[in-house]
């Protein structure tokens, strides 16, 4: 045959193993630090890097950041490793799963600075409460107008022929915000109406989507889908006009608050049960409650700062605060919330 | 080859397959043991809604694979019969559409058949939520896979042999039945059933094409454990998927095996299409590559081109760059141990009907269990770049095996045995003969190991660090924020790792077949 590709073939061999050399290298180097402070954040987590710098500068830790899904998944994730902890730390289990957590024992109490008032209220003492945000409608301004059919002033009304295929939702099986959402109606309406609602929004062309990305991107008429509304945060319209190209004096979007339809959120810190680094773990918690974070956290993840002291980034004025909105306490939701979920599937997609 | 030397060849890729798929799925299995997964595991199916996702898992597989057939072979013959130019550039830019990440090829494809798209305003339709979108998905995504594998295989037919036939006054048809065909069936069996595979157990590009009704039943399986934990459940399910899915890759390892026909490679010289049949044909194939492969990239392409000032600036951000170098250190680490595992998994499995079957083990596990039985086994090594660059190896390893397998089938035997008897070892005849002849075999198995390892399957459900950001997780990081500047990152880094992946391919394929065939023929 021919040397030609004899020789290439063993070079791209030579070559590929100097590749795995390298890499094999580097992981060994990152294994031998010392001090690590192991934390578990949920796939939304992002900080500027200079903060979480001078965090480990001060405290005399490396930081060793683990993504671990959403924050359903991330804490199932906690719950199958309780034997032998993941991580020191935790950000980003939500106000709803604090039962859940507490009922399978994988985290621990704090009593700290960061974990009175608000915490003490959402958590119970288990989690520093960091950040809040709302679960709501979203429309798409120019397609709204195009149509000419005024908003929807109710739930109610959304099921109306006149609105037939115009909301995109998550499925709540697969979705944070689409779960948060079905909490939303079953707190206003009772589980009974709730579910007679959803079955006429299936009736009613409603989507369902597997995930925010996918109803945001690939269905909400904004970014070329069909659907005018969509089941997203209170804080999007602010982000739209953040990432917008032209700088815009307007959202392209905005919050539809209709009652029933907002869900409030609140996103905590806390210790885990058998992880290491205690002293270093609880000042983890404080400095996400300190103002360098607080400011910063709002147009990185773009939730409201739970530290009432903080200033609201100027951006944040395209996503006003609802007035009225929906809370459930997290034993109802621990309770019930996996039965919903099978019945939505029931009612919405079988 | 001797018995031992086999065995000791196999350990490799068992120790993998068993280290990072069986042990962590069996590990979910023993965890939901005890909580009724005896009783879950035979009531599964009286589900009516779980019925009715299997069987549209199973039949939006098989239509896929009867279309795949139906148009990648034509086009197979074509690309490997004419001379044209743009050829050579086809041939490696086939396998572009692998590495695209489901969400962006979902936006490519809805860019041209959305609500909003160019063809459906066109035409006046609306294909979305339909399964025409979804079928048109999946061949989006796999035609590549059966015309590579269709284009390989007829390179391998003897020129002789069907120059023989022609002259015994076969037709073209007939000779292309009875001489081509034996030659090329098991090539294009083992993509069909690999196609099969990815449709069967497909999880993104159905829920985001087909909508939620059109769901898999691995998207059960995952709303089981990631949001559910009812691992009983879900770990049942998983296990009837395995033994569904296991019985069509031995069904094909049993018909691959009996099909294999050792040859002589006498690669057929390509022409120069001169009548105006031959011209409709090339034109023909390139407007089904059009079609179904380079519109959704294109319209990927031309959205990125829309993007303004702010989108290019984030291509040169550290962040962009950090992910630029891990995807390529990251694809190197996995390929190379995939090629080794694939390497050693063919020659030790020889002949053996079961062990070529296992190759598909990587492909048919359900990637959630896995995910999740990882962090149960090692939860000390969860967070390590070993493990997550192991789990790649292992998703990339059996297009290598595959091709390998394929390859050495259709090698005569007479080879090795006049090599041994003029005295080479067996390993100087592995590497002087076999290795060799068998190079493209290798490298088309590599450049799909390497595409799957750049396009990273099943990615977000291993755990990650934001340090490991590869082009793949950071265009999903993008798509996770409103606004249009994000979407217009993201198909920029889209493009970008298209760009990085199309170089892959032509260094890994390099273009030694047509000078090859050409002074043969």
């Amino acid at each position: 045959m021919n040397n030609i590709f004899k020789k290439s073939l063993q070079s791209s061999m030579v070559l590929a193993a100097v590749c795995g050399a390298t890499l094999f290298s580097v992981s060994a180097s990152t294994a031998a630090t010392a001090k690590d402070l192991r934390v578990i954040v949920h796939s939304s987590f992002d900080l500027p890097k200079p903060l979480l710098a001078k965090f480990e500068s001060e405290a005399g830790v490396k930081l060793k950041i683990v993504k671990g899904g959403d924050s359903g998944e991330m804490l199932n994730k906690l719950i199958l490793t309780k034997k032998a902890p993941i991580a020191d730390v935790v950000y980003g289990i939500d106000n709803a799963q604090a039962v859940k957590a507490k009922a399978a024992d994988v985290l621990d109490a704090y009593d700290g600075a960061a974990a009175q008032g608000e915490s003490k209220i959402e958590f119970a003492g288990m989690a520093v409460a960091v950040d809040y945000g709302f679960v709501t409608l979203n429309y798409d301004k120019a397609t709204v107008t195009k149509r000419g059919t005024p908003l929807p002033k109710s739930l109610e009304e959304l099921a109306q022929p006149a609105y037939k295929k115009w909301l995109v939702v998550e499925n709540p099986a697969t979705s944070g915000p689409g779960y948060a959402f079905l909490l939303a109606t079953i707190a206003h309406m009772g589980e009974e109406k709730a579910f007679a609602w959803w079955k006429s929004m299936r009736g009613n062309g409603m989507k369902v989507a597997k995930g925010w990305t996918e109803a945001y991107y690939t269905d909400f008429s904004r970014n070329g889908g069909a659907y005018p509304i969509v089941v997203s945060y209170a804080s999007s319209p602010a982000a739209e006009v953040f990432y917008s190209k032209e700088k815009l004096t307007d959202s392209p979007t905005a919050s539809l608050y209709l009652p029933g339809a907002v869900f409030r959120q609140v996103e905590g810190a806390a210790l885990i049960k058998g992880g290491k680094q205690r002293a270093e773990a609880e000042k983890f918690l404080e400095f996400m409650r300190s103002n360098d974070v607080q400011e910063a956290m709002q147009t990185t993840m773009w939730m409201f700062p739970m530290q009432s002291t903080t200033k609201r980034a100027d951006v944040m004025k395209y996503a006003p605060e609802p007035a009225k909105f929906e809370s459930m306490p997290a034993a109802v939701i621990a309770e019930k919330g996996a039965s919903w979920i099978s019945r939505w599937t029931k009612t919405v997609l079988k | 080859m001797k018995r031992s030397s086999r065995v000791a060849l196999l350990l490799l890729p068992s120790a993998a397959v068993v280290l990072m798929l069986l042990l962590p799925m069996l590990r979910l299995v023993a965890e939901g043991w005890g909580e009724s997964f005896y009783e879950s595991f035979f009531t599964v199916w009286q589900d009516d809604f779980l019925k009715w996702r299997l069987l549209w898992s199973f039949t939006q597989a098989v239509l896929t694979c009867v279309l795949a057939f139906i148009f990648g072979l034509p086009v197979a013959w074509v690309l490997a019969r004419f001379e044209f130019p743009g050829r050579q550039l086809i041939l490696r830019l086939l396998m572009l559409p692998f590495v695209v990440p489901t969400l962006v090829a979902a936006l490519g494809v809805l860019a041209l058949w959305g609500p909003q798209g160019v063809f459906s305003q066109a035409l006046g339709i609306d294909l979305q939520d339909t399964p025409w979108l979804l079928l048109y998905g999946n061949l989006f995504f796999n035609l590549c896979l059966v015309i590579r594998a269709g284009v390989d295989a007829l390179g391998q037919v003897n020129a002789h042999c069907v120059a023989a036939s022609r002259s015994l006054g076969a037709t073209p048809w007939r000779a292309f039945w009875r001489v081509e065909w034996p030659v090329i069936a098991p090539w294009l069996t083992s993509s069909l059933c690999l196609v099969f595979l990815y449709c069967f157990s497909g999880f993104g590009l159905a829920l985001v094409l087909g909508g939620q009704r059109y769901a898999t039943v691995e998207v059960e399986i995952y709303t089981l454990v990631a949001y559910e934990l009812k691992l009983a459940q879900a770990s049942s399910l998983a296990l009837w998927m395995l033994v569904l899915t296991g019985l069509v890759a031995l069904a094909y390892a049993y018909v691959e095996k009996r099909l294999s026909v050792a040859t002589r490679s006498q690669p057929i010289a390509l022409r120069f299409p001169k009548t105006a049949l031959h011209w409709l044909a090339v034109f023909g194939s390139l407007a089904v590559l059009f079609f179904f492969c380079a519109a959704p990239i294109l319209a990927i392409v031309w959205r990125a081109l829309l993007a303004d000032s702010q989108a290019w600036a984030a291509l040169l951000d550290v962040e962009t760059l950090q992910a630029l170098w891990n995807t390529l250190r990251f694809s190197a680490a996995a390929l190379f141990i995939a090629t080794v595992l694939g390497v050693a998994h063919a020659l030790g499995t020889q002949g053996s009907v079961a062990w070529r079957a296992a190759a598909y083990l990587p492909l048919i596990a359900s990637p959630v269990t896995v995910a999740f039985g990882l962090l149960l086994l090692y939860p000390d090594w969860t967070a390590s770049l070993a493990l997550l660059i192991a789990a790649y190896a292992v998703l990339a390893y059996p297009f290598v095996a595959k091709a390998m397998a394929t390859g050495l089938g259709s090698l005569p035997d007479n080879l090795n045995q006049v090599a041994r008897t003029l005295g080479a070892s067996p390993a100087r005849t592995f590497w002087r003969v076999t290795l060799p002849l068998l190079s493209p075999a290798l490298r088309r198995g590599m450049a799909f190991a390497a595409a799957t390892a750049l396009g990273e399957f099943a990615v977000t459900l291993f755990l990650s660090r934001p340090e490991w950001t590869t082009l793949t997780t950071l265009i999903y990081q993008r798509l996770g924020k409103p606004g249009a500047v994000n979407l217009d990152t993201a198909m920029l880094l889209a493009c970008l790792l298209m760009l990085l992946s199309a170089l892959v391919f032509v260094v890994i394929d390099s273009p030694q077949k047509t000078s090859d065939s050409k002074t043969i023929g």
